[in-house]
């Protein structure tokens, strides 16, 4: 069945991250001067205001920051409902959003803030393949 | 070192426009213009000063189109628009430029048929010619859908840091919907106003409808129309006037982030830095305030939010609801007006939470229209707090009164 949620259009900045996440990959951008990881994608490091900034290949791992539970959406999404969102923090530092799997939306009570996640991707389209977040194995 | 602007000027009159709430279930089609321009009118006649006579123009995005439809060639245009806290903010604006010697008077104006003219879900992040903002970009796939979808996440954070649980924020809506019963222009005034009126137990909080875990409807504001104006002078005006002085004797600013992305601590705001500021300027600390309006999107917008004011411990804000202390007849009222939670609230709510401080502090909160009887506080400071975006951007005032 087609992908009919969101697809974010590729940006003038982004297009490393759209490749990389086409070969199953979870391309950050990293400040070559302060050697710290941002996110979202920046033109100047938020850290330092340097704007040497390369992409490297994150770990794809992270840990619940926080969450919630949707129960109205629209589009695409609102048949999915209820589903859990979550902020991520990614073991290289920062944060991103995401829909959680691997979790039970009506026990909201089973998920851990802190909990080990991992990085999958969906295929959106043939350009753009989507991270997605799910609860870490064991 | 910023000079200290204390008093520099005052609110001289606020005003609401005709028809606020749902004027469209009435039959009634109000433009967010006509909303701008019936409250300018309200407030210049209230207070006695003519439109002619307004030297700055102050809005969140409508300056330059206001102007011109008042026919005004204004020394002084600011049209800040950074959510719902914009109004605070604006009154800073406009204290500053009074200050400074650059005007005297200031027009600050909301107009915002949230309701009527409401649009579908969603929101993009495009611009012209196809760029996207790279936060938009990448956060636009993952079924986030407006401001409940997302300030879920920071209730859920507060009770993983602090052990507070929803029933805890239930009360604030509880004692909201308190003071909307004293508010007869409040769209949660009755059962017989809107089924969902007052009074509501926590019971009944716990057990509607399930908007994002753990919020649920009625931890959420209402979407409505409003407008209303807020007309600023320096003391020398504010003095002469038929209407009283609300001084502004402090005033602060700040932002924690744009995008929910970026909040570092989803349990606090840049409210902490705004009011510190606010206070310092008054000379004035959160024991000195004897009412407060918060900016009140969520219940967990004014949970957090008062403990950003320092009107109650870290983790603990809850606590001035669920005590009673924030309810008709507690030592510390806290929105009166019934709030965005029972109330009004147009989409950005700042300028409500103006009018109403400015009503308690002049004594004119229970004109029969806008308040009836135990509505009235005997308040003579009250510290008010915009929070814009998504826990985002604030902006606080510490008003006073004679």
């Amino acid at each position: 069945m087609a992908y009919d949620k969101p697809i974010p259009p590729h940006g003038q900045h982004t297009q490393p991250f759209w490749d990389g996440a086409r070969e199953g990959k979870l391309m950050l951008p990293r400040c070559t001067s302060c050697n710290r990881v941002h996110w979202y994608p920046r033109l100047i490091c938020p850290f330092c205001h340097s704007t040497d900034i390369e992409w490297i290949e994150g770990s794809g791992e992270g840990r619940i920051h926080t969450f919630a539970v949707q129960h109205r959406a629209f589009g695409g999404w609102a048949k999915e409902v209820p589903y859990v969102t979550a902020y991520i923090d990614l073991a290289e530092g920062d944060r991103m959003l995401t829909v959680l799997r691997g979790v039970d939306p009506n026990n909201p009570e089973s998920i851990e803030i802190g909990a080990r996640v991992t990085v999958e991707f969906e295929a959106a389209d043939e350009d753009t393949h989507i991270p997605f977040w799910r609860m870490a194995e064991g | 070192m910023a000079a200290n602007l204390r008093n520099a000027a005052a609110i001289v009159g606020a005003a609401e426009s005709n028809q606020i709430g749902y004027p469209s279930e009435r039959g009634l089609k109000v433009t967010s213009l006509q909303h701008h321009i019936e409250a300018i009118k309200n407030v210049s006649d209230l207070t006695g000063i003519p439109i002619s006579d307004i030297q700055g123009v102050f809005s969140a995005g409508w300056s330059s189109q206001l102007a011109e439809h008042l026919g005004l060639k204004p020394r002084y245009i600011d049209t800040t628009s950074v959510g719902g806290c914009s109004f605070q903010i604006l009154v800073h604006h406009a204290l500053s430029a009074i200050h400074a010697g650059i005007i005297d008077v200031a027009l600050v104006s909301h107009g915002q048929a949230g309701w009527s003219y409401r649009g579908a879900g969603g929101g993009g992040g495009r611009n012209v010619a196809g760029e996207i903002d790279p936060a938009a970009e990448m956060t636009m796939p993952y079924g986030v859908f407006g401001a409940p979808s997302n300030y879920a996440h920071a209730m859920v954070r507060h009770m993983h840091r602090f052990g507070t649980k929803p029933e805890d924020f239930a009360n604030i809506s509880v004692v909201t919907r308190q003071w909307a019963m004293l508010n007869p222009r409040a769209i949660m005034f009755s059962k017989e106003t809107n089924p969902y009126g007052g009074p509501i137990t926590v019971e009944d909080v716990m057990n509607a409808r399930l908007i994002a875990w753990p919020l649920t409807l009625y931890h959420c504001c209402l979407v409505t129309d409003h407008g209303g104006a807020v007309l600023v002078a320096r003391p020398e005006i504010a003095r002469s006037l038929r209407t009283k002085p609300v001084w502004i004797s402090g005033a602060g600013e700040s932002m924690g982030h744009a995008n929910m992305l970026e909040m570092e601590d989803f349990t606090a705001t840049s409210a902490s830095r705004s009011s510190a500021t606010a206070y310092e300027m008054a000379g004035l600390g959160p024991d000195d305030m004897e009412m407060a309006m918060i900016y009140d999107s969520f219940t967990i917008t004014a949970a957090i939010t008062a403990e950003m004011l320092g009107l109650a411990p870290r983790g603990k804000g809850y606590t001035l609801w669920k005590e009673g202390h924030a309810a008709p007849g507690g030592r510390l009222p806290i929105n009166t007006n019934g709030g965005g939670l029972s109330f009004n609230h147009s989409g950005m709510y700042g300028m409500q939470l103006l009018v109403e401080a400015y009503r308690q502090l002049s004594g004119t909160a229970e004109d029969g229209v806008n308040g009836i009887e135990g509505k009235q506080t005997r308040a003579r400071t009250c510290v008010v707090n915009g929070t814009g975006g998504t826990l985002s951007t604030t902006g606080t005032l510490v008003l006073t009164a004679d």
